[in-house]
């Protein structure tokens, strides 16, 4: 497909690009003095730090404070392999492969304790602070010499020192230091290859799948993946490149002391990152040339206002380039060469009237599986509040059914039950004859459920092709067929023509269309869908009953709603909530009889039927 | 129990009590700050050294100390006020930037107070003298910290929920746009806001004062002790505030006393990861009320 | 007070300018420093770099070293030991300065020293530190444990009673040092009946308190360091405990701890250190005068910190005037010669052998001036320790740091 090969070509620019520099660089260690090198050696191990928090927090939208201390668990990792085995090996470089696994395993088990233990946002960012300020207060206080790993010891505040540079050389003979200018061409040739490989991971289907992430979590773990999976893996691999950093970093400066877990080299790794550019690879790089580079300058020329130029340029960045300085250039570039080729995007839904019977035919094999949802005895308190109370519930096999009720009569409360965003205070949900009561919403999507909530909940930052593809592909793991059933889905929505088109751009109608075409992409048995059509205009909401009738030919649907003209329109099975409980269940003609419904809605409730 | 242990038990709790007052005054400012608005201020340390060095100017020029303290809130009331209307204004939903624009921001008011004041630490001498319970003596000046604690959390409390100016932040922190559609300004509550938490910073500073060395550094000691008990504490201002302040303080000054400092520090940053890990969402998270 | 500060290293600056136009046939000498001039750490820097560049000047001004003027090349580091790294290789690679003097903490001397010693730049330590580093490259011209914690221990035996409790900052400084303090106690036949390590961000210490009050020692040994520390002087005496215990200390003062604070809270704390601005000699005399018209006459104290960054340059510049060279091997060996500088606090002498320094100290109790009173001193004080751990004539090869022998 065209998007693929899109990302292909934009994959091919980038990797020629880092080759390019790269390449660039290492020659450049022939002509340059031997300082410039040592120079640009801290900038390439910066980046490369900066490069992890790219990937962690740019790109998979997990704000970690705590780079720093997987650098510094890198640099002292590096320090204790490399002083106690250079005597048997005479090389450093499985020092640094150490250094890089120790990392890697600190920054998942961390990760695992976080993720798994739903911790969010900036709850990650202080827990990652406050790991960072442990390791800071438990090495400073390593001082004695009963503190020592083999031979290594591990110094206290002071730091540890006779750090071996990196060195090579065969077993039983002397080592060979790196020469300054030799540390920068493996430097620099490791941040290019790193770099290429983030590169790569990004634009493939792993990419989409944290792009996602950053853009909707909710919706990524309600299209069946397993998200605290996703960032497990992302964290670690940052923790990974962090600590070659860290390892790197040791023995460049043959050095390493707890200043590297301090608060100022946490604040350090955020700031290059986001006068960089918080999502730009290249933009690590350029935002530690800038700060450092700055730093050092000022650091040198003797004046005292060097914290009072650092501060006014870390606000002048905020207020000018929010952004970040690389994102901030490739769009004024881009602005140049493009001549206003403007994607004209029509946001109004004038192309929804077409022939009534568009839906034709489901384009996924949704429903195979089959397996009926039931609940037993469900009861959900919050604090002294019943909002469900003892209601046994169960659902056909396939075909539409309407939860309806007054505002607080536990509808929505119930509903979320059933998609796993609150456990029940007590009783069952079974799917399948399988209790399903206490499981993730992602082991819920995969074993048939599918879930819109309320609000249009899609990657508005991707566009609509890419939100569907994300859906397929939770479900086939293949990225070709995951394209091909993102079209057909795309065409089945009448979609096509927005493919290309950034999804938040779409009408309020064709997002929550796209989000029903994202649930239906995962082949689910049953379809949970919250007031599907609230702010719908009345084409709209006529279309999507429609599409929801087709859906319950395959499927069953439920459908928690407010508009009682679009529950007559569907003219299915009607289940009414009053003050947690099922009140009657029955066609809505039958329910119309009842007096004491018409008391709920109109008498006390107050409530217009619409 | 005989008179030695009780002694020694009043002691051990004033001592604690002390722990936990200090935390909540230097992190009270910064609680407003973020659970009103969802702005990290990375610069509420140097807020407190603002407050503490206005102190210090003002007992240097002669003036009382506890009026000292009263102009200190009211001068870095006014920075807060400057600092929101030039900056903050522009960062409302932009948590990652407020967070580098104010770091930014405290290194320059840091180098700052460098040039004026010098680099070297300076101080006020701590008042009141001491008191003797049993065989200890305590300082007569934790009382006034210990006290000071409740009636800033008093002070916050009747802010929010007796005056039109708290309902009204209230009430833009909870919905905006219905805030507006009723007439309240946003603009202006936000400003207030941050002045008022801005203030609670210079407050504490104040306090702090007389207690440890004034010095243009001193920001850095606190922020992320401040920081942890805030997020702790959660999105309620001083039920999570007050709450963090006594698991985390409570359990730093025990540790404490039971092995050493250093394993009183560790254990307060222990006991924040867990207790996040096991309340994601901060201690107050799961409470149905607001402050 | 800071415009001051700017007229003045002005005034250096054209002078060192005209003087470098008068001596235009002799290039000058470039050396460099590297401190902390911004950052927490400026508490102790500012005075250093003050000193640095006043050494600079006055070593010129006496026609400079063979003949030559010197270039002063200094950075800022930041309080940032990376910077450390970065600045030292800096200094000996592209600025190709003949010798480094700089570093505060003992961390950022461990930054700057494997870059010394693969670049083979001289490099000078001048601070105060926990003592026992050994390698041909360094001279490390502050006071060591030995030379301080042994005669205090003795002293408050004497004066004070046998009970002691050590407080220490808790990093490597402050370990090694409470490790000669309970030696020198054990020796003095004096009873340690507690010590506590405060990390340096503490400056809460209500716990410490409390434990002071059930151990009731005689003589608290303070080892307290940095800006957070001094809160503990305050609250001690704030909560009533001087008069039932005292305090001495080898690290109060450095700070301006008896400027902080005030008077009845710092009253009757006992230091120790070669050099304290209140010494009745005419060379401090002589000396303060000059620091006093160079940076104002209200100058909150010239540290020992201060005295020793002076006393660094004099002995590098006595030495390269012995050597008739700046050769770093050449240098080295003429300071190993036993270079000596008759210094603000008396003559300073360097031991070859261990390239640590003979000195002076001092006892002083801080008066309700902000100042010091001198009760006394002993001359020609050796570094003990590294006198017995360190041969560097005899094996030049070393790059190591000695640590006390714990039981």
């Amino acid at each position: 497909m065209m998007n693929k090969n899109k990302s292909r070509q934009r994959f091919a620019v980038e990797a020629m690009g880092t080759v390019a520099v790269t390449a660039a660089i290492a020659g450049l260690a022939a002509v340059i003095s031997e300082f410039q090198s040592i120079q640009i050696t801290s900038w390439a191990i910066y980046g490369l730090l900066a490069l992890s928090l790219v990937l962690v927090w740019g790109h998979a939208g997990i704000f970690s404070f705590g780079q720093g201390a997987f650098f510094g668990i890198g640099g002292y990792a590096y320090g204790v392999a490399a002083i106690n085995l250079i005597g048997a090996t005479s090389e450093t470089f499985s020092a640094v492969v150490i250094a890089v696994a120790v990392a890697a395993i600190a920054a998942a088990f961390l990760g695992y304790f976080m993720f798994y233990g739903k911790v969010g946002d900036v709850y990650v960012g202080i827990i990652t602070l406050a790991t960072t300020l442990v390791l800071f207060t438990f090495m400073s206080s390593t001082a004695g010499p009963q503190y020592h790993i083999g031979e290594a010891l591990l110094g206290g505040y002071n730091g540890m020192t006779g750090v071996p540079p990196l060195s090579y050389g065969t077993p039983g003979e002397e080592s060979n230091a790196f020469s300054p200018g030799a540390l920068l061409v493996f430097t620099a040739t490791l941040a290019g290859l790193v770099t290429l490989g983030i590169y790569g991971l990004l634009r493939g289907s792993f990419g989409r799948v944290l792009a996602g992430l950053r853009e909707n979590e909710l919706r990524t773990q309600l299209l069946g993946y397993d998200i605290r999976f996703r960032k497990l893996v992302v964290f670690a691999i940052g923790g990974a490149i962090a600590g070659l950093a860290g390892a790197l970093y040791a023995a460049w400066a043959m050095f390493i002391s707890p200043g590297v877990f301090g608060l100022q080299q946490a604040a350090l790794v955020v700031i290059w990152v986001l006068v960089g550019g918080r999502t730009s690879v290249a933009g690590a790089f350029v935002g530690v040339v800038l700060v450092d580079g700055l730093a050092s300058f000022l650091g040198g020329s003797g004046g005292n206002a060097t914290p009072i130029i650092l501060g006014a340029v870390l606000i002048g960045v905020v207020l000018l380039l929010p952004q970040g300085l690389v994102p901030a250039i490739q769009a004024g570039v881009g602005r140049l060469f493009k001549e206003t080729k403007e994607d004209k995007v029509t946001a109004a839904a004038e192309t929804v009237t077409e022939e009534s019977s568009r839906y034709a035919g489901l384009p996924v094999p949704a429903g195979r599986e089959g397996g009926v949802l039931e609940v037993v005895d469900l009861h959900k308190r919050f604090g002294g509040v019943t909002a469900v109370e003892k209601v046994t519930l169960s659902f056909t096999e396939k075909g539409v059914h309407c939860l309806i009720g007054p505002n607080g009569a536990g509808k929505s409360t119930f509903f979320n039950l059933l998609v796993g965003r609150y456990w029940p205070t007590a009783g069952t949900v079974m799917f399948a004859g399988k209790p399903i009561t206490r499981a993730e919403a992602h082991e819920r999507v995969r074993r048939g459920l599918g879930i819109k909530l309320q609000v249009a909940s899609i990657f508005t930052g991707l566009t609509t092709f890419e939100n569907v593809w994300l859906a397929a592909f939770g479900k086939l793991h293949d990225s070709a067929a995951a394209t091909g059933r993102a079209n057909k889905i795309l065409d089945w929505l009448g979609l096509t023509d927005r493919a290309r088109h950034q999804a938040g751009a779409l009408s309020h109608g064709q997002k929550q269309w796209l989000e029903m075409g994202m649930v239906l992409a995962s082949e689910p048995s049953v379809i949970l869908l919250d007031e599907p059509t609230a702010g719908m205009t009345r084409e709209e909401t006529l279309l999507t009953a429609e599409l929801i009738k087709e859906l319950g030919k395959s499927v069953n649907v439920i459908v928690v709603e407010h508009d009682m003209e679009f529950v007559r329109h569907l003219d299915v099975p009607v289940t009414v909530f009053h003050q947690g409980n099922v009140f009657a269940q029955g066609s809505l003609d039958e329910l119309r009889q009842d007096e004491r419904i018409l008391d709920i809605y109109l008498g006390r409730g107050g409530k217009a039927v619409a | 129990m005989d008179w030695s242990q009780f002694d020694w038990l009043i002691n051990l709790a004033l001592s604690m009590q002390l722990s936990i007052a200090v935390l909540v005054i230097v992190s009270i400012g910064l609680a407003v700050v973020f659970g009103m608005m969802g702005i990290i201020n990375l610069a509420h340390g140097e807020f407190l050294m603002l407050g503490a060095y206005a102190t210090l100017a003002c007992v240097r020029a002669g003036i009382n100390l506890w009026l000292s303290m009263g102009i200190a809130a009211f001068v870095v009331g006014i920075f807060g006020l400057v600092v929101e209307q030039l900056l903050i204004r522009h960062l409302y939903g932009r948590l990652a930037d407020s967070m580098l624009a104010t770091w930014g921001l405290s290194l320059i008011m840091a180098q700052v107070m460098v040039l004026i004041f010098g680099p070297s630490t300076q101080g006020i001498a701590t008042p009141l003298g001491s008191i003797n319970i049993g065989a200890y003596s305590v300082s007569g000046y934790s009382f006034v910290l210990i006290a000071a604690a409740v009636v800033l959390l008093a002070i916050v409390y009747w802010v929010f929920t007796r005056t039109p100016y708290g309902v009204m932040a209230r009430a833009a922190m909870q919905m905006p746009g219905m805030a507006a559609a009723v007439g309240i300004n946003p603009k202006l509550i936000n400003a207030g806001t941050f002045a008022f938490g801005a203030a609670l910073a210079g407050v504490g500073g104040a306090l702090l004062a007389p207690l440890v060395g004034v010095m243009p550094s001193m920001g850095q000691a606190y922020i992320a002790r401040a920081f942890m008990t805030v997020i702790v504490g959660g999105p309620g201002v001083i039920s999570g505030t007050a709450s963090s302040a006594v698991l985390l303080g409570g359990m730093e000054n025990v540790v404490s006393y039971l092995s050493t400092p250093f394993f009183g520090q560790g254990a307060l940053l222990v006991l924040a990861i867990v207790l996040l890990r096991v309340l994601p969402t901060g201690i107050s998270g799961r409470w149905q009320r607001q402050l | 007070m800071s415009r001051k500060f700017m007229k003045g290293a002005l005034a250096a600056l054209l002078m060192a300018a005209s003087l470098g136009a008068a001596a235009a046939d002799k290039k000058p000498i470039v050396v460099g420093s590297i401190l902390d001039e911004t950052g927490p750490l400026n508490i102790y820097g500012t005075a250093m770099v003050d000193a640095t560049k006043l050494a600079i000047k006055q070593i010129n001004e006496n026609g400079g070293v063979l003949g030559r003027q010197l270039k002063l090349v200094s950075y800022d580091a930041q309080s940032d030991n990376a910077k450390y790294t970065l600045y030292a290789n800096q200094l000996s690679l592209k600025d190709k300065a003949v010798v480094i003097m700089g570093g505060i903490t003992s961390a950022s001397r461990e930054a700057v020293r494997p870059v010394i010693n693969r670049n083979k730049t001289l490099y000078f330590y001048n601070e105060q530190y926990e003592g026992g580093v050994c390698d041909k490259n360094v001279f490390a011209t502050g006071i060591v444990p030995s030379q301080q914690v042994a005669p205090t221990v003795a002293w408050a035996m004497k004066n004070l009673g046998k009970k002691f409790y050590i407080l220490a900052a808790d990093y490597n400084y402050g370990h090694i040092s409470t490790d000669w303090v309970k030696k020198y106690v054990a020796q003095a036949a004096g009873q340690v009946v507690g010590s506590e390590f405060i990390p340096l961000d503490v400056a809460e210490f209500s716990s410490v308190i409390t434990k002071l009050q059930e151990a009731k020692p005689d003589v608290v040994f303070s080892l307290l360091v940095g800006g957070n520390h001094i809160a503990f002087y305050r609250q001690f005496v704030a909560s009533g405990l001087r008069d039932k215990m005292k305090i001495v200390s080898a690290t109060f003062g450095l700070g301006n701890e008896q400027v902080v604070l005030a008077p009845e809270e710092s009253k009757d704390i006992v230091a120790v250190y070669p050099y304290f601005q209140e010494i009745d000699t005419p060379a401090n005399k002589q000396f303060v005068a000059m620091w006093h018209k160079e940076f104002g006459k209200d100058y909150a104290y010239i540290t020992d910190s201060a005295v020793t960054v002076w006393n660094g340059w004099h002995l590098w510049a006595n030495a390269v005037g012995k050597a008739g060279s700046t050769g770093r091997e050449k240098v080295i060996k003429a300071l190993e010669s036993g270079i000596s500088f008759d210094g603000p606090s008396g003559t300073v002498t360097i031991d070859g052998p261990s390239h640590h320094v003979y000195q002076n100290t001092h006892f002083a109790r801080a008066n309700d001036k902000h100042g010091f009173t001198v009760l006394g001193g002993e001359k020609n004080v050796p570094p003990a320790f590294e006198k017995k751990m360190c041969d560097l004539i005899k094996k030049p090869n070393q790059h190591t740091q000695f640590l006390p022998e714990t039981k």
